[in-house]
């Protein structure tokens, strides 16, 4: 699976919050049909950094490189109109509408009346009952109110939602953070199908099984920087435990250059 | 666990609580105030809750999308008194003619709007642009509108609109005139874009969570800007049927409605957090208070028990919101 241009290269991208540093500099590539776990502390900068290729937050320098050009994303639609889906660590679900104006908020199917557009509303509720069947979650009526849902199907909802949508690459912040066992099973499997079909994924996650389980290679962030970027076959647990707590913060041999 | 049919019952009478509530009122009524279940009587009504119904279209879809809009009721008057001092024969009129005659339905509604539609734009402008808080914006608008009126007219009023545009206000379609039954086509209009349509759909879901809203790629302050406009263009159209009604506007034209249009949203199911309502049920609610109203009248009691009444009923809309989250909580 080595593609000789990357999905994604990131290349020095630093955010400064004030006078506050987050990010320093970071730099690593992501490959078509790729796994990256993004591990580290709380506060690290994970999730600024997600949301910097997410659109939500722009760089305060370095570049990004996606499919060979560079590009600058002003908005999440940006971004999501160039294949990068999201799923945040705090759900980004309307809760006051069902389930399915959740599954297709902000690409409604519409058909035109004198060019007046209209909701498709049966259409987007079959879509709807398809993909959430096919994840095998579990919901009661998807005319439902999200408000009335538990934490595990509203996180099932967003899971459900990015994986029909599919895109080229795709950015997971904790995404199992409310799900129980075997949706969590279901959810890892779901990653691995989605890698299958050529797109690229960045999870963020705690669990350090988790992350072993799904990814091709790890990447830790501590206090701003890349301190350890590694292919999941060629390290341990243990390993990447001390790179997160920044024990065995020596540059290492096995860096992007080498990765390569 | 309840059926699914059971359950669609008890969703279709939450959804559309109001107009169980407006029924059983004018029944109420019908049965013990004298003269109240007559054919004259409901038109009246109807014809009375043109103003505040038109009014209560903008407030309700910006109230959704998150935001708020106090000058409605200004801009109402604005537009009136615009119209009034180009097209009134005495007063304040210019009496401005147009040939053909009918001419002037068109040109004086196009000016209505626009003139709404540019305190809209001007809302939008501070509070998307230099993002101020929308309550104090339209408080400005609301105040600075009210004051162009009394500048515009030096205090007086406008009077004797064209007949071309007073028969709007006179004939009517089974026995409601003609103005009502605009403020009711503008309501069955806009209530289809709410439920219908994506523009409608965006308004919810921002209102909703707007930061998810925007996570999935609409556009939040385009969006947030055209509903200004459009309240401020509605209340425009407000203005417009009550120069019509009225035929002229004087300087103090619709004082008060703001707080009646708020009253009749609330009631009609629109939750001030946002997200939640519907257009349908904001006309229940305008019917409901024009209901009370017309009881009150009738059974000689003075004007002032409306307030107290409506002030009570205010409450008791927002205690039942409660009580239907609740229920509806069960349900899930």
């Amino acid at each position: 699976m080595s593609d000789t241009t990357p999905l994604l290269r990131l290349d020095g991208i630093r955010k400064n919050f004030g006078a506050i540093e987050a990010l320093k500099g970071i730099s690593f590539d992501i490959g078509r049909g790729e796994v990256v776990a993004l591990l580290g502390d709380n506060g690290a900068g994970k999730s600024t950094l997600v949301k910097i290729i997410s659109g939500g937050q722009e760089p305060s320098a370095g570049r990004m490189i996606y499919e060979g050009r560079e590009v600058s994303f002003s908005s999440p639609a940006e971004a999501k109109a160039a294949g990068i889906e999201t799923v945040y660590q705090d759900l980004s679900l309307c809760t006051n509408v069902d389930v399915v104006a959740n599954f297709f908020m902000g690409r409604e199917i519409v058909k035109r009346y004198f060019g007046i557009p209209v909701l498709q509303e049966k259409e987007m509720e079959a879509a709807t009952a398809k993909a959430i069947s096919d994840a095998g979650t579990r919901i009661p009526s998807l005319r439902t109110n999200v408000e009335h849902l538990s934490g595990g199907q509203r996180q099932a909802i967003e899971l459900n939602r990015f994986v029909h949508w599919g895109g080229k690459l795709v950015l997971l912040d904790e995404p199992f953070a409310a799900l129980g066992v075997e949706q969590t099973r279901r959810g890892l499997e779901m990653i691995k199908k989605i890698a299958a079909q050529g797109i690229g994924v960045v999870i963020i996650t705690h669990i350090m099984a988790q992350a072993f389980q799904v990814a091709d290679r790890i990447v830790v962030i501590r206090q701003g920087i890349v301190a350890g970027d590694v292919r999941a076959d060629d390290t341990t647990a243990d390993k990447v435990v001390r790179m997160i707590t920044g024990e065995a913060l020596r540059p290492s041999p096995a860096t992007p250059a080498e990765a390569r | 666990m309840i059926s699914t049919r059971h359950r669609a019952v008890i969703e279709f009478v939450l959804d559309h609580l109001v107009w169980f509530i407006l029924i059983a009122v004018v029944a109420l009524f019908s049965f013990t105030v004298p003269s109240y279940f007559q054919i004259g009587i409901f038109a009246n009504i109807v014809e009375q809750s043109t103003f505040v119904a038109t009014l209560a279209i903008g407030l309700s879809l910006l109230i959704i999308a998150g935001y708020m809009d106090l000058s409605v009721e200004s801009v109402m008057a604005l537009a009136a008194m615009v119209i009034g001092i180009l097209f009134a024969k005495s007063g304040v009129g210019l009496g401005l003619t147009l040939t053909p005659a009918w001419l002037i339905v068109p040109v004086s509604l196009a000016i209505a709007l626009a003139v709404g539609a540019v305190v809209g734009a001007s809302n939008a402008f501070f509070v998307v642009r230099l993002k101020m808080n929308a309550f104090i914006v339209t408080l400005a608008a609301y105040i600075w509108g009210r004051g162009l009126v009394v500048a515009l007219s030096g205090g007086r009023s406008a009077q004797e609109l064209p007949a071309e545009l007073r028969f709007l206000a006179i004939e009517r379609f089974l026995s409601v005139p003609l103005i009502a039954w605009v403020s009711i086509a503008a309501t069955l209009a806009f209530a289809f874009i709410l439920n219908k349509t994506p523009f409608g759909r965006h308004l919810l879901l921002v209102g909703g969570n707007a930061t998810a809203a925007y996570r999935a790629g609409i556009r939040v302050d385009r969006l947030t800007a055209t509903t200004f406009v459009l309240a401020g263009a509605i209340a425009g159209l407000a203005g417009w049927l009550l120069a019509i009604r009225t035929s002229g506007a004087t300087a103090n034209l619709g004082v008060g409605m703001l707080f009646q249009t708020f009253a009749a949203v609330v009631i009609g199911g629109v939750s001030l957090k946002g997200g939640v309502g519907s257009l349908t049920g904001v006309y229940a609610g305008v019917l409901l208070l024009a209901s009370i109203q017309t009881a009150i009248n009738l059974m000689g009691m003075p004007a002032h028990f409306t307030q107290l009444i409506q002030g009570g009923m205010v409450l008791v809309a927002v205690l039942l919101d409660t009580v239907k989250i609740a229920i509806r909580k069960k349900l899930a």
